[in-house]
């Protein structure tokens, strides 16, 4: 512990050189901080919007689900899935089963016919777990305007939502009346009678153009779909166990395969992948800059001080305790960087919170969104224990340079 | 008790040869050895040898009977630190430290609590007359305060032996003297074996014993009653 007090009187003799050492670090843990938080709630943010946009924390599908190129309507379906489904909300680790179907077909206004992509859901459970609901029905906020609302709970109701884009190629709104037309189960051409209740952002302009939402009884009986449905979204109670859920269930339920929602979103993984590379180069050069930093001052105080090793050596100090004494001295600086940075970080982030900054629109995603740093304590553990390992290897150059410096040569220095 | 046996290390420059030449002397406890000669004799060499802080080409150290040159780098600094003490010629004290500190270092290296390292260091500054600067930096010290802080914590651990090189060539007569009869004083009262290199007459006046090199050679010594 002395060698400790030594450290820190050392730093604190050459308190302009110490202080302009920690403004490298601190600018490193803020940014590291900052950086790691944009990117954790970023992660936070499309991930939510995966498992909430519908796929639940578990997805269970047909075996061969995956493949697609499917011709007709339900061709690759679980069959009895709502059966499947009512048995599945027993286990005690679901919270709740999503039985959807997926369909195609054409939507006609009379005049002008256009193609779909449908979902067929359950109105109930749905708006209970996912995000959909919520969104058609923000008020006047609502894509669909002040009268729009999310589908009846009503077994007979023939009601539809349709993305943005498609209800504007049909000039349809809330209240107008379409026919969907597609191909039932067993092959034969069928038509509903539907009306318009909402409109929906997908965030995705492909999926706007296309994508339609029905109630499951409406898709019974345009498809005579008898029971059968493509998926199933399972939410858990415990969402962190979705992988070993997916297992499970791949174990238990023959004919079907079923997979943790990371792996169907495609666009959560690649935007992962992404940050993690511009984050991991950012990372890469913060080290090299605190690297180089602190071994140069380390190096200069050690130089400055070779007649006083030569005296502690002298009077009993040990080689590698020369060693100990510069680790706590980067020990030290590591720490005052860290929690000045992490006093910056704060006040940045408070900063910057209250801006309300809009960040423009991501590639392929129809709208941009705030910005706001969250609290992530788990990115400024990471980025002290970033510094303290830069900081205990740059450490490790300079001491060894005073530990092995020979005791007759180190006392002749003045 | 600290005994050289027939010590040699040499130095090769420019074709001549220099350092010391199978020197063989006696340090005995209680007593003020003072090793003399001229500049370049090879006091310091010697002593640094004596003081395990540099290795003989040949010869042997001895200390309290047990042959320590030959142990290696780890066991020697370990004997420095509990055997051994060390006055050098200025610039002995670690400037971030206060006086009552710098003497308390080698205490709390060796283990002891900082109440028994403080206890003790301050009885060690006692010794020294500075109980007043407990809490000076070296900077706020004077010269010869400064070397009663350096003698303060070669003596605080109890050595067998305190080696000093040249402890009043930076201090005026004046403050040289009562220095050295603080040494001799301390080496009696505490049965220390005190080895000073210096070829400072004050200094040699006041030795027990004078051992007199030239050109790395003892030429004489002297014991005084
Ligand atoms: N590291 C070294 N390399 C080469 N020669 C050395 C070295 N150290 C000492 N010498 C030589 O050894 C001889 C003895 O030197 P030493 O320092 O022991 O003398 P000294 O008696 O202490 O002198 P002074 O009174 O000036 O301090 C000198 O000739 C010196 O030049
Ligand atoms: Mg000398």
């Amino acid at each position: 512990m002395i060698l400790a007090r030594l450290a820190l009187r050392n730093l604190l003799r050459q308190r302009r050189r110490s202080l302009l050492t920690l403004l490298v670090l601190v600018a490193s843990f803020t940014a590291l901080s900052l950086a790691g938080g944009f990117m954790a709630q970023t992660f936070q943010g499309l991930s939510d919007g995966a498992i909430r946009g519908g796929l639940g924390h578990v997805q269970i599908l047909p075996t061969g689900g995956l493949e697609g190129g499917e011709e007709g309507s339900l061709e690759k379906a679980l069959e009895g899935g709502e059966t499947l489904a009512a048995k599945l909300r027993q286990d005690p680790e679901v919270a709740e089963v999503l039985p959807r179907i997926q369909f195609m077909g054409l939507l006609s206004s009379g005049p002008k016919s256009v193609a779909f992509l449908g979902s067929a859901v359950d109105p109930t459970r749905e708006a209970a777990h996912m995000a959909v609901a919520d969104r058609v029905k923000e008020g006047s906020k609502a894509p669909g305007g002040a009268g729009s609302r999310w589908l009846s709970a009503q077994p007979e109701a023939r009601e539809v939502i349709l993305g943005i884009g498609l209800a504007k190629s049909l000039g349809a709104t809330v209240g107008t009346s379409l026919t969907l037309m597609s191909t039932t189960k067993a092959g034969s051409l069928n038509a509903v009678d539907v009306e318009v209740v909402g409109l929906q952002d997908l965030g995705l302009r492909e999926l706007n153009d296309r994508a339609l939402t029905v109630s499951l009884d409406t898709a019974e009986l345009l498809l005579q779909a008898e029971g059968a449905r493509s998926r199933l979204s399972v939410v858990l109670k415990q969402p962190q166990r979705a992988d070993a859920m997916a297992e499970r269930f791949a174990r238990e339920l023959p004919g079907t395969e079923a997979h943790p929602w990371h792996q169907l979103a495609a666009f959560y993984q690649q935007v992962r992948m992404l940050y993690f590379a511009i984050f991991g180069f950012m990372g890469l050069v913060l080290f090299l800059v605190v690297f180089l930093a602190t071994a140069n001052t380390l190096l200069m105080s050690v130089m400055e001080r070779i007649r006083e090793f030569g005296v502690l050596r002298a009077t009993g100090l040990q080689a590698r305790q020369l060693v100990a004494l510069l680790q706590w001295e980067g020990a030290f600086l590591g720490l005052a960087g860290s929690l000045t940075g992490f006093v910056f970080t704060l006040l940045f982030r408070a900063g910057m919170n209250a801006l309300h900054y809009q960040m423009p629109a991501p590639p392929g995603t129809s709208h941009g969104y705030e910005l706001f740093i969250h609290f992530v304590p788990m990115v400024y553990v990471a980025a002290f224990l970033f510094l303290q390992t830069t900081l205990q290897l740059s450490a490790l150059l300079p001491g060894l340079k005073a530990a092995r410096l020979r005791v007759v040569e180190a006392l002749r220095h003045v | 008790m600290l005994q050289l046996l027939n010590i040699t290390r040499t130095y090769e420059a420019g074709g001549e040869k220099a350092g010391v030449f199978d020197v063989s002397l006696d340090v005995p406890s209680g007593q003020m050895t003072v090793l003399a000669g001229p500049s370049g004799s090879g006091k310091t060499t010697l002593l640094q040898i004596a003081g395990l802080l540099d290795e003989a080409d040949g010869g042997e150290v001895r200390l309290e009977g047990v042959a320590v040159s030959t142990l290696p780098e780890r066991a020697r600094t370990e004997l420095r630190l509990n055997r051994l003490g060390f006055v050098f010629q200025a610039h002995n004290l670690l400037p971030v430290f206060t006086a009552l500190e710098n003497v308390m270092l080698p205490l709390q290296l060796r283990g002891l609590s900082t109440e028994e390292a403080r206890h003790q260091a301050e009885a060690a500054l006692a010794s020294v007359d500075l109980t007043p600067r407990l809490h000076h930096r070296p900077t706020e010290l004077s010269g010869g305060q400064q070397q009663r802080v350096a003698i303060a914590r070669a003596l605080a651990g109890r050595p067998a032996v305190v080696l000093a090189d040249e402890p009043t060539a930076s201090l005026d007569q004046a403050h040289g003297a009562p220095l050295m009869d603080l040494v001799h004083r301390l080496a009696k009262e505490r049965g220390v074996a005190f080895l000073v290199a210096s070829h400072d007459p004050m200094v040699i006046g006041r030795a027990d014993r004078v051992a007199r090199l030239v050109d790395g050679r003892l030429v004489a010594l002297e014991v005084r009653p």
